[in-house]
């Protein structure tokens, strides 16, 4: 069947690691809807960073589950 | 030519915001009266419309700067959506005209909102009172003199904030595609 554009991969409380990003993983915040180009879905995430924490809005291809026993 | 965000206003928010409408209408009949239970509904009514207004201002940036940065290599779409993001007011501030335009002209263009649509300087009126009533409501401060808060100003100011969104999501519309050189979203 194929993917839904929208399809949720994630949920708020799951911690992800980010493409492209050298830091350290972040967490997901919010589910911020069908936002990006083609309805895919934006996740809000929280990234640690001293000396405040950032947010960023992105989509599952920048994102990559970290299992929570891990 | 409707923005998802346009679109889930009109589908989603906006029957919301008529259905708790509703609740207020039928609290307004009740025999034997309830001032104390109407005066809640429309304190809770006005915190209702301002976060629903606030949640699309939020979600049409968000679209759009998805839009724009969906146009560069993936490496830099992680650090200018950062710089989209980075102390957005919509995050933590009311919708009012000033966040606004503090959080739209990082596109690059001056928001006129006032000169985009003749209904708009009175909207914006509106948009300015259901603020201070959003704050007098969610923070119990002192009732503004002379602004009565009642169901008809509250069906005004949701009118209001509806065509904001309109207007809003045309001047997005316009702006993006001078910058794109394409259209930002499938009509």
């Amino acid at each position: 069947m194929a993917e839904k554009k929208d399809a949720i991969l994630f949920k708020v409380g799951d911690r992800v690691k980010i493409r492209y990003y050298r830091g350290g993983p972040g967490r997901i915040v919010e589910l911020r809807g069908p936002l990006a180009p083609g309805g895919k879905m934006v996740y809000r995430v929280l990234v640690r960073r001293k000396p405040r924490p950032v947010y960023n809005e992105l989509t599952d291809e920048f994102l990559e589950l970290i299992p929570a026993d891990s | 030519m409707p923005s998802t965000s346009l679109l889930r206003w009109q589908t989603d928010r906006m029957p919301r915001l008529a259905e708790v409408e509703a609740q207020c209408a039928a609290s307004l009949v009740l025999v034997p009266p309830q001032p104390n239970l109407v005066e809640e509904n429309l304190r809770g009514n006005v915190l209702l419309l301002s976060s629903h207004y606030q949640g699309f201002c939020r979600d049409l940036y968000t679209e759009c700067a998805q839009i724009v940065v969906s146009k560069v290599r993936p490496a830099l779409r992680l650090l200018i959506l950062e710089q989209f993001i980075a102390h957005r007011r919509l995050d933590h501030g009311n919708p009012n005209l000033q966040n606004l335009k503090a959080d739209y002209e990082r596109f690059g263009f001056t928001l006129d909102l006032p000169a985009a649509d003749p209904l708009n300087p009175a909207r914006l009126t509106n948009l300015d009172l259901l603020n201070k009533w959003r704050n007098v409501a969610a923070h119990h401060g002192t009732i503004p003199a002379g602004i009565p808060l009642s169901l008809p100003a509250l069906q005004g100011w949701r009118n209001s904030c509806d065509g904001l969104s309109t207007s809003l999501d045309a001047i997005m519309y316009n702006e993006l595609r001078q910058i794109l050189k394409r259209a930002p979203w499938v009509p």
